[in-house]
């Protein structure tokens, strides 16, 4: 009795194993055969390509499967390819983990995603883009986007999602005051007064997670970066500069900090973007980003998105303008032909409107024409008057430094010299790790 | 006889060979291979890498502040959790002990929590402190209520505990109540004819008899608090600034977030690794000679 136990375990706990085993081969196994399925369908001649597309953003997978069936077509009418794309699509969240992966085990997929102010400068240096300077799409990419793809003179990738952002405002409660998007901070002052007087809270605050209160380093800098102050990243690049130098960005986190929301440290990203949309506050310093988040806690809601001014020089009031999803191609891929011309199809004459349009971005190159949101177009408004400048490449560490530094001031841990050398610490740090 | 023997083992190894393969290829490899990056400067990405030998641990404990200070909180963390989870976990077992009819009701009422993925329930925590304690001190009087629960440094180390107690009792609970279950019962009887009061019966019969079940459970939630991970990304993701922040929070972003440094975020990892053998060697080989047979 005892025995046969044994046996009907063994084999259960065999079986369980092979089932385990062949579960994964069937996966791989199917998406090859489906691959090589599709290739034999077309003609004889016809030379078979098999694409590895890596974007890890799952929200989007119906445009880019609808896009990709568009190119594949337009490879078979034009180069008799018969292009089968393995398109992967992980989480976000872990989306730049897999790739990381993916590209140290010598398994690059052809073309992937990456975020173009923050990945492009570490992935460049481990050698992992292709040079694309040469390629046709380059013409096409607006002047205010290009410089966020390029690297040493060189363009490496091709933007999808582009953000000019400042802060965002709600227009009724400005038309309702007869209040205009301020200029600089003494005019910030008095909007802030104003809406006070008439018990509306100015500010939303949202500073439980460390990314919303970050982004006031973006503007700051990049405001003073680009008047007062240019060298100041390449001075801090050779452990030169000093954040001290920056510290009249307090003027305008003070005041926000002071004219905001209660219990702001319990407040994430999405509970901020339903209590704005609800007009608990007039502003939040954040980016249009949660246009979608936003829209759909309140579908009439009407916002504005303007530049944030960070002391009283005018011409310091820009928008930032930043690129984040692009997509790159890998130096190793196999098919790199066929990558390239995928690559050039994004800004394709003819697809790329009806695909941009439909992903909501905004407009980076000359081929798009469609109309854009009502807050896109205050913010190119600004844009065209010539007052914007590049979101500045400042390292990750450093945002992330800032992000939790800034918590920590607006709960009263720490004062404004602490967060500054915290910040010069986090670039020091960046410095030695990357000579 | 030895063909007997070696028949034995070859069984043996049978029916550990699949877990034992499973084991080696997701634990036992990585886990080296970590500890091979812990001494390179590999930032994740880079092809190539160098040895720096004992560099990041030296950095790690010397230089690195905020590493540091996670060390600390852990161990702030850990203290709490481990007597009172235990404390707490007892008292319920034995109060749930003193039942007859209603055992299995508050057994399972008890245990419930436990089963909600750790993630979730501190996401719903967070709700809690954020909503539902802040509309509640404003409809009742209860003004103690209405605090920053989460937002608070001083506040939300308290706010952890209870959400990780809350979910983590419930399985101490269940082997508490095994335990207490098996003492038996002549010796209690035999010290009521002795004239022993109900708490001495507890302290001098009842606790030798279910040591076995302290020191696992003291080995379970000093393992576990040192690993405590979830509970405090879900409430208050190490913040604000880097105040309730954890030793696996912090590898979690050097690895991660920052400088995108694994070699020393795998150092740091070998360190919380040392540390919790280290002191779980200590607790089992002191509590082992403490268990008694009946």
């Amino acid at each position: 009795m005892k025995k046969s136990w044994k046996s009907v375990l063994a084999t259960v706990l065999a079986a369980a194993l092979l089932a385990g085993c062949g579960a994964n081969g069937g996966n791989s196994g199917g998406a090859d055969s489906e691959a090589a399925a599709s290739g034999s369908g077309g003609s004889g001649e016809a030379k078979n390509v098999t694409l590895k597309v890596f974007i890890g953003a799952p929200r989007f997978k119906e445009h880019f499967d609808k896009f990709i069936a568009d190119f594949a077509a337009k490879e078979k009418a034009e180069k008799n390819i018969n292009v089968s794309v393995q398109l992967e699509m992980p989480n976000p969240d872990n989306a730049s983990q897999i790739l990381k992966t993916r590209l140290a085990s010598n398994d690059a997929p052809d073309i992937f995603a990456l975020h173009a102010v923050n990945e492009i400068p570490s992935f460049y240096k481990a050698g992992y883009l292709e040079d694309l300077s040469d390629q046709p799409f380059v013409g096409k990419l607006l002047d205010s986007v290009k410089p966020s793809v390029t690297i040493d003179g060189k363009v490496v990738a091709v933007p999808l999602e582009t953000l000019s952002w400042g802060y965002l405002y709600n227009k009724k409660i400005f038309a309702d005051l007869v209040l205009t998007p301020p200029q600089t901070l003494t005019e910030m002052k008095a909007v802030v007064e104003k809406l006070k007087a008439n018990n509306i809270t100015p500010f939303l605050l949202s500073y439980k997670e460390a990314w919303i209160p970050q982004l006031f380093l973006p503007l700051a800098v990049g405001a003073i970066v680009n008047t007062e102050n240019p060298d100041f990243i390449e001075r801090m690049n050779k452990n030169e500069g000093s954040f001290s130098e920056m510290k009249a960005m307090f003027d305008i986190i003070d005041l926000v900090n002071a004219n905001g929301t209660d219990k702001a440290l319990e407040v994430g990203g999405d509970d901020g973007a339903a209590a704005f949309a609800n007009g608990k506050a007039a502003m939040w310093v954040q980016g249009p980003w949660y246009a979608e988040t936003i829209l759909s806690a309140n579908p009439d809601f009407e916002f504005g998105v303007a530049p944030l001014p960070i002391n009283d020089n005018p011409d310091a009031t820009m928008i930032n303008l930043s690129t984040s999803t692009s997509l790159a191609v890998s130096p190793a891929s196999k098919n790199k032909e066929v990558a390239l011309d995928f690559i050039n199809y994004v800004l394709d004459d003819k697809a790329s409107n009806a695909f941009y349009q439909a992903l909501k971005f905004n407009p980076v190159a000359k081929v798009h024409t469609f109309e854009t949101y009502p807050w896109v177009n205050d913010a190119m408004a600004y844009v065209k008057e010539g007052k914007a400048y590049q979101d500045p490449s400042m390292p990750q560490s450093v945002k992330d430094e800032v992000g939790k530094g800034l918590q920590a001031y607006f709960a009263g841990q720490i004062g404004q010299d602490d967060v500054l050398s915290a910040l010069d610490k986090a670039w020091k740090a960046f410095n030695k790790v990357n000579k | 006889m030895p063909l007997k023997r070696y028949k034995k083992y070859v069984s043996l190894l049978m029916f550990t060979a699949p877990a034992f393969l499973l084991y080696a290829v997701f634990l036992l490899i990585p886990t080296l291979g970590g500890m091979f990056y812990s001494f390179t400067d590999w930032n994740g990405l880079n092809k190539s890498y160098h040895f720096v030998g004992f560099a990041n641990f030296a950095e790690a404990l010397g230089e690195d502040s905020d590493f540091v200070h996670s060390l600390w909180f852990t161990l702030k963390y850990v203290v709490f959790m481990v007597v009172l989870q235990n404390a707490i976990a007892l008292l319920l077992a034995v109060l749930i002990e003193t039942r007859t009819r209603s055992k299995g009701f508050f057994r399972t009422v008890f245990f419930m929590p436990n089963m909600i993925s750790i993630i979730i329930s501190s996401f719903m925590w967070t709700f809690v402190f954020t909503q539902v304690l802040p509309q509640i001190a404003e409809k009742t009087a209860l003004a103690f209520l209405d605090q920053s629960w989460i937002g608070n440094p001083s506040v939300s180390f308290y706010s952890i505990l209870i959400v990780s107690l809350w979910n983590g009792v419930g399985y101490m609970l269940i082997i508490y109540l095994a335990a207490l279950q098996g003492v038996p019962q002549h010796l209690k009887e035999a010290a009521v004819i002795d004239g022993a009061s109900p708490f001495q019966r507890f302290l001098h019969v009842t606790v030798p008899m279910i040591t076995h079940a302290i020191t696992i459970c003291f080995f379970l939630t000093l393992n576990g608090a040192f690993k405590v991970f979830e509970v405090v990304y879900g409430l208050t993701g190490g913040g604000p600034g880097r105040s309730t922040q954890v030793i696996t929070l912090n590898i979690y972003e050097e690895a991660f977030s920052n400088n995108f440094r694994y070699g020393y975020a795998s150092a740091k990892s070998v360190i919380l690794f040392v540390m919790i053998l280290i002191i779980t060697f200590i607790q089992i080989s002191v509590m082992k000679k403490r268990e008694v047979e009946a």
